[in-house]
């Protein structure tokens, strides 16, 4: 793999979506999900479906290493729902997508709205039986007194079908709604987490889930904070991690006991007084948390800075990188027009040097952790010309913007980048603008 | 962008957020209306601290120890903890002298006296302070812990804002005289009241979880200790009123509040059929407001 992301130049490779300006609700991405191996690239939309990308390599020899994700399969996942009892409309936005280690020649994914999870098999179909012996070429039955022989049916090519089909629905678990899901290094579990609560589940039994972490208070006045990520440890099936709103991170050990209520290690970093403001509580909800994949670190994202912990030090992250700090001072406005909320998801790269995230008018950020050097890209259509490399991007802060400086007052807020990816082992990533997805990869110099 | 920092704006823009959550499609949103009850008790802290300022200045018989505990537990009380049932925040966060939108300020100095003035941001918000509430309802679902006798021989008064009937009333004794709904069965240890609201249990539903049948009963809302009980004898006198009013006045507030104190029944009758309405658009239920 070519080096840390500040000696890499990214250069654009495709652009998926419309390309109209009048944004469709229902094709605004919520999620992006590489699979274990990248080859495969899942993306999740608003309006229920689910499309993945595969990945068809053109010309593996380097120098000219080109990967070209093409459409590989398009399923609606979820529909509406209406809670009778509640009157409540369920909404059918896909909130998350996790891949299943592959273990045949089937692919597996579940996928998850806001209050059922599904799973789902991906399967190509490449052949088809010919030769029936009760059945004619159009599916019709023969009559048996017609047969005098007997042949064995043979498979013969066909077209590449590609099938996505329903193999599991978890439902009514969750009372709030879920913002992740996590599948167990064991390959046999996962966990869904709603506001107040974390579920784990057996793959394969739909009818039931245990509790492990419940923070409902016994009296809902109480309610302090709720929880905002989950996620297993890549390599110890009995670890996992949740953030809450108030910006701490709890490891809990399933072996400690069934309920997980009392975390093993609490990481939370004291807030700088000088700081405070009306939204202090907000900007230090943390919105997406992500273990590295060697399983020494994790990453939290708040709503302005990336921070790195490290599971042995629980008292303050080893590393923070401020994502967007200009927006200090914008916070009233933001809050108006609720970009404050905004949940922006964070990344790591194949080996852990290089972390990701998104921000507004679709700027990405990445900081190299080994040079400490970050770099601001943007995903547009004006640079997406094949193979063009991104120019870094500077926002000006105050004072007198220089020459290529974006002022923080010409940043649209409505361009966000709140889902990134990168591929498990290839420096490509995959961006995803409103309604837009951007694949980008490096360039080897 | 220039943003005129305003604490009423603040407050105006948080119930308005509120409000619309209620309508917005997929539900209550738990972990956004949480973080919104943050900045509002942030803003009424604000606004204490303000007063309180005012209040040592020209008044001498308030502790002023006193007065902050009543302040902040005032925080702990009301309608706030009854604005869904799906979320409640505990008030107990820290008070605060220094309060800024978040501007870093060189040499790590709040801009305190700045914001004041609501001069400090840098941005202005085209924002309207109004704090208009449209079509949805709000009235209480459980008023059994705004109804629970305040021990203190002092009268003692709140002012609620009702954004059924834009009324503001007084409360004395800690017994709203203008809300659309009661419970009938009192919490224990709860003494008996003068007047008796009607409660509709056809939207008593605090928790989504009731409707679930392998939870156990709803739980009951914790009922205030004596200690509490005593903490909350406000001692809000006119004077402060009237300066409470003229800066809510000024921020918008000003076509919604009525100092005169309401009919009882024309109230019960207006929210009733406002009740009805929301119980019929299928919205569920209603608030009430309570306001400093």
């Amino acid at each position: 793999m070519a080096g840390p992301g500040g000696d890499m130049q990214w250069c654009f490779s495709q652009v998926k979506g419309a390309i109209d300006d009048d944004v469709a609700e229902a094709d605004i991405i919520s999620t992006v999900e590489f699979n274990h191996t990248g080859e495969l690239l899942a993306t999740g939309d608003k309006g229920g479906r689910v499309v993945i990308f595969q990945q068809e390599i053109e010309n593996k020899n380097p120098p000219q290493f080109r990967s070209e994700y093409n459409v590989y399969s398009t399923f609606q996942s979820h529909e509406p729902e209406f809670d009778y009892l509640k009157s409540l409309e369920i909404e059918e936005k896909i909130n998350k997508i996790r891949w299943l280690p592959q273990k045949n020649a089937a692919q597996f994914l579940l996928s998850t709205n806001d209050k059922t999870i599904k799973l789902w098999k991906i399967s190509e179909r490449d052949k088809r039986p010919e030769g029936y012996n009760l059945k004619e070429e159009d599916g019709r039955y023969k009559d048996p007194n017609t047969i005098t022989s007997l042949r064995v049916p043979v498979l013969i090519p066909m077209d590449l079908m590609v099938e996505a089909s329903p193999r599991r629905v978890f439902a009514n678990a969750h009372t709030y709604h879920i913002n992740s899901i996590s599948v167990n290094s064991d390959n046999e579990t996962y966990l869904s987490a709603d506001d107040l609560r974390i579920n784990l589940w057996h793959l394969e039994i739909t009818d039931r889930s245990f509790n492990i972490v419940d923070i409902k208070p016994a009296n809902m006045e109480e309610l302090t904070e709720v929880i905002t990520a989950a996620e297993f440890h890549p390599h110890q099936c009995n670890t996992f991690v949740y953030s809450s709103s108030k910006g701490t991170i709890r490891l809990c050990d399933m072996r400690a006991s069934a309920l997980c209520d009392k975390h093993s290690k609490l990481f939370e970093e004291p807030e700088d007084p000088s700081n405070r403001s009306f939204f202090s509580e907000i900007i230090s909800s943390i919105s997406d948390v992500k273990f590295s994949h060697n399983g020494r670190y994790m990453m939290t994202r708040d709503y302005l800075s990336v921070k790195i912990w490290d599971l042995n030090m629980e008292n303050r992250p080893v590393e923070t990188y401020q994502v967007h700090e200009y927006l200090r001072s914008k916070l009233c406005s933001l809050y108006e027009n609720d970009c404050i909320f905004d949940k922006f998801e964070c990344c790591w790269n194949g080996n852990d040097s290089v972390v990701m995230t998104g921000s507004y008018n679709n700027f990405f950020r990445m900081f190299d952790r080994g040079h400490r050097r970050d770099v601001t890209l943007e995903a547009s259509r004006e640079n997406s010309k094949p193979m063009q490399v991104l120019k870094p991007r500077k926002v000006c802060a105050g004072g007198k913007r220089k020459k290529d400086e974006i002022s923080v007052d010409s940043l649209d807020f409505n361009k966000k980048i709140l889902h990134t990816a990168w591929h498990p082992q290839d420096n490509i990533i995959a961006v995803a603008t409103t309604n837009n997805l951007y694949i980008f990869q490096d360039k080897v110099i | 962008m220039e943003c005129a920092f305003d604490a009423q704006n603040l407050i105006s823009i948080s119930l308005r957020k509120i409000q619309s959550s209620r309508t917005q499609r997929g539900g209550i949103k738990l972990h956004k209306n949480l973080l919104v009850t943050y900045v509002l008790r942030n803003a009424r802290q604000f606004y204490m601290s303000k007063n309180l300022s005012q209040t040592q200045r020209t008044h001498q018989y308030e502790d002023v120890a006193a007065v902050r505990e009543k302040q902040e537990y005032l925080e702990l009380t009301g309608s706030f903890k009854e604005l869904a049932d799906d979320f409640y925040c505990n008030f107990t966060g820290v008070e605060s002298d220094t309060w800024h939108c978040g501007a870093h300020q060189p040499n790590d100095q709040p801009a305190e006296v700045a914001h004041q003035d609501a001069s400090a941001c840098a941005m202005v918000s085209p924002s309207d302070s109004d704090l208009m509430v449209s079509e949805a309802c709000w009235s209480c679902v459980d008023k059994s812990s705004w109804e629970l006798p305040i021990p203190n021989t002092q009268t003692n008064q709140k002012t609620v804002l009702d954004l059924d009937t834009h009324v503001v009333t007084t409360v004395t004794n800690g017994y709203f005289h203008s809300d659309c709904c009661a419970q009938p069965k009192q919490p224990q240890g709860a003494q008996c009241y003068a007047k008796k609201r009607k409660m509709d249990t056809s939207y008593h539903i605090v928790d989504p979880e009731f409707y679930l049948p392998d939870f156990g009963p709803v739980p009951c809302k914790r009922m205030r200790t004596d200690d509490e009980s005593n903490l909350d004898s406000d001692q809000l006198d006119s004077s402060n009123i009237s300066n409470l009013i003229s800066v809510l006045g000024s921020g918008g507030l000003s076509e919604f509040v009525s100092w005169q104190q309401t009919d009882l029944e024309q109230i019960f009758a207006t929210q009733t059929i406002c009740l009805k309405h929301t119980l019929l658009t299928g919205s569920g239920w209603t608030r009430a407001i309570e306001a400093f």
